[in-house]
């Protein structure tokens, strides 16, 4: 593949890795899960480019929408963590009870 | 003149007559026991049962006695049946005699027992079991008359039980026997499934009789009669008093192994490995008994050893395929033990317990009798010609010269002869002759005649026994007619050398000069290191075996790893690790997601 495949797919991976094994704060989380929305729309616009279809270049838009309210859903969790646990440390927070 | 049946009729008299001090206390409440009509009732017992015996030397007649039938089985019957042959009808006069004179003996030496009776009493009933296990014609009477003998050997050595090692030896004694008891009721199983008989006189088969029944007979006289292997308790058993090492451990109870060899012989005179196996263990007792006695200076252990050679050399002559020979050496050999005991006896009582022959001596001079009548004893142990052991021992000897056998068995058995000789002459002259090394102050008198009648007696008896007997009874197989001169005179030879060799160690030790430890004698003293070896390596391997079944495999094993609770413990350790993910943290959520992100971008390659 070429060196700009590689970079998507690194970069994906590398913030997936972020995102899993992360060490303190969520707020670190929600970088990498940012990160991956950027390299994902970074590889959604070469695609058409590379591709020449011109009509698939709306897709990348679409996409930044869905991230900037998943990013605002995540602050708010964030936020609200913040105000229950006391602050946004992941060992405070359990999946089994709030 | 009916002789059969006064023979029967005499010898069922003599054994009721032995039978009435304990029967007749029981009936009346007037009549108690004492020694002296104990003693009494055996003299007379001894007197009537010369008249069977008399009758058959004369005549030949035997005889056979059915008193009464125990329906066991349908089909298996076990009568109270006794045979009055030759070999019980010359045993009882023999065993009676020796019986009457240490019982008389006795009166003197536990006069200061306060229970002199039950001592008495528990004699008598070891004559009876001893001469129900004579007279018996079939194994399970025999087997009554060994278990008697073993129990009243267990209660007799441990007659002083307030004396640790006494109760000791006694539960020695009586495990040694036991091991013995199994290969006799091992060999009992097999004949009554395979022959339905216990009976003596249909023991014997046609056809070859598998060796392992025979090993069990081997095996039970080794038990009983202290061959090498089973021999520890003899010396042990020591521990009793002179008269128990006496009539039991010299001998009648230790010849019992060896009577069951002689009546079964039927069953095994024609099994070349067992006569091998008979003769190669009597050769090793022999030479290990004589090995061990060399160096003892207790004077009952030297005898104790003694006894356990010459009942080597008893088995040697069932290995010979010679039972007649063996019987004969029986008998002569329980006059001269007796009286052995007996003069070992009155010297202790009248150096007032000392045992240790390094400090007696010159003894000649203040108990003549008893001193002249231990040099009979012993020169009719080492087989002086025409003496009582003269007759059995030497023409052993020669049996062994002029046989086709293990030459191995030859050596041995000439060299134990020759210790023999060294170790009666090491203890004639330390006890007798010589400086008198007894504390000063030891009033000694031998003067009384209940000591001085039955040592007497049975010198008298060691010195004609021989002749008599060989005299009366034609031997049954030939003994050898010619051989050349130095094999004839091979047994006066090494007892020769014997004598020779001793008298010069005995010079040599009149110096006051402590020997070093050299490795023989460290064997000889520590009688081969067979106690301690086998006292501790047995027992540690049975119980660490028993251990390891019963408790690791079994419980440890069986129950813990393998079976119910190992189940248990795999599916805890699985659980374990599977509840480590349900904690409910976050991180290892996500490490669960990154893992599935892995594995999806790894899978489109």
């Amino acid at each position: 593949m070429t060196l700009l495949h590689m970079s998507f797919y690194s970069t994906f991976t590398l913030s997936c890795l972020g995102l899993a094994f992360h060490r303190t704060h969520l707020v670190s989380a929600l970088l990498c899960l940012e990160t991956m929305m950027l390299s994902m729309y970074i590889a959604l616009t070469m695609w058409p480019i590379q591709m020449q279809t011109s009509s698939q270049t709306l897709l990348p838009i679409l996409m930044l929408t869905f991230s900037a309210c998943e990013a605002g859903t995540g602050l708010a969790l964030l936020v609200a963590s913040t105000r229950t646990h006391g602050s946004d440390h992941l060992h405070n927070f359990n999946l089994l009870q709030c | 003149m009916d002789l059969t049946l006064i023979l029967t009729s005499s010898t069922l008299l003599t054994l009721t007559i032995l039978l009435t001090p304990i029967i007749l206390p029981l009936l009346s409440n007037s009549s108690k026991n004492t020694p002296t009509t104990i003693t009494n009732t055996v003299k007379t017992s001894f007197l009537v049962s010369l008249i069977p015996m008399t009758i058959h030397l004369y005549s030949g007649t035997e005889g056979l006695t059915y008193l009464w039938e125990w329906k066991f089985l349908m089909n298996f019957k076990i009568p109270i049946s006794l045979k009055m042959d030759f070999y019980s009808l010359t045993f009882f006069p023999i065993a009676l005699f020796v019986s009457w004179s240490i019982l008389q003996f006795a009166t003197w030496y536990m006069a200061s027992d306060p229970h002199i009776t039950k001592f008495f009493t528990y004699l008598l009933l070891f004559l009876i079991t001893m001469l129900i296990l004579i007279i018996a014609n079939n194994l399970f009477i025999l087997f009554i008359g060994w278990e008697g003998v073993g129990i009243m050997s267990f209660l007799l050595i441990s007659w002083w039980h307030g004396r640790a090692e006494a109760n000791t030896a006694a539960i020695q004694a009586v495990l040694y026997n036991r091991i013995g008891d199994i290969g006799l009721i091992f060999c009992m199983a097999w004949l009554a499934y395979t022959m339905n008989t216990w009976e003596m006189q249909q023991l014997s088969s046609t056809h070859q009789i598998p060796t392992l029944p025979l090993l069990g007979l081997v095996l039970a006289a080794t038990g009983k009669s202290a061959q090498f292997g089973l021999h520890p308790w003899l010396p042990a058993a020591m521990e009793g008093p002179t008269p128990v090492s006496a009539l039991l451990h010299s001998s009648t109870m230790v010849v019992a192994g060896i009577f069951l060899l002689i009546r079964t012989n039927p069953l095994f005179n024609n099994n070349q490995t067992i006569l091998t196996l008979c003769l190669c263990l009597g050769a090793l007792s022999t030479l290990f008994a004589a090995t061990c006695a060399l160096t003892q200076n207790d004077i009952k252990k030297i005898i104790a050893f003694s006894t356990s050679s010459q009942l080597g050399l008893m088995m040697v002559a069932i290995g010979l395929n010679l039972p007649e020979l063996a019987f004969l050496h029986i008998s002569t050999h329980a006059f001269f033990k007796a009286m052995l005991f007996l003069c070992s006896g009155s010297i202790i009582h009248n150096l007032n317990g000392e045992q240790d022959i390094r400090k007696m001596g010159g003894l000649q001079k203040m108990l003549p009798t008893t001193t002249s009548c231990l040099t009979i004893g012993n020169l009719a142990l080492m087989g002086t010609p025409f003496l009582a052991g003269f007759y059995s021992k030497d023409q052993i000897i020669e049996s062994l010269n002029t046989s086709y056998l293990n030459s191995w068995a030859l050596l041995l058995t000439l060299l134990a002869t020759s210790f023999t000789a060294v170790y009666t002459i090491r203890m004639t002259t330390l006890v007798q002759s010589g400086f008198v090394r007894i504390p000063p102050l030891t009033p000694m008198n031998e003067n009384n005649p209940a000591v001085i009648n039955p040592i007497t007696r049975l010198a008298l008896g060691s010195i004609m026994a021989g002749m008599l007997i060989t005299s009366y009874i034609p031997p049954t197989k030939t003994p050898p007619t010619t051989m050349p001169l130095n094999i004839k005179i091979t047994a006066l030879l090494v007892t020769a050398l014997g004598i020779i060799l001793a008298l010069e160690l005995s010079k040599m030790a009149q110096t006051l000069i402590i020997k070093k430890q050299n490795p023989l004698h460290n064997f000889s003293t520590s009688l081969g290191y067979f106690n301690p070896l086998t006292h501790r390596f047995n027992v540690t391997h049975i119980m660490t075996g028993s251990q390891t079944i019963a408790s690791h495999l079994m419980d440890l094993s069986w129950y813990k790893l393998l079976g119910p609770e190992g189940l248990a413990s795999s599916q805890l350790a699985a659980t374990k690790l599977a509840t480590s993910l349900h904690s409910g943290s976050i991180k290892a959520y996500l490490g669960s997601f990154a893992l599935s992100i892995l594995i999806m971008i790894i899978s489109t390659y």
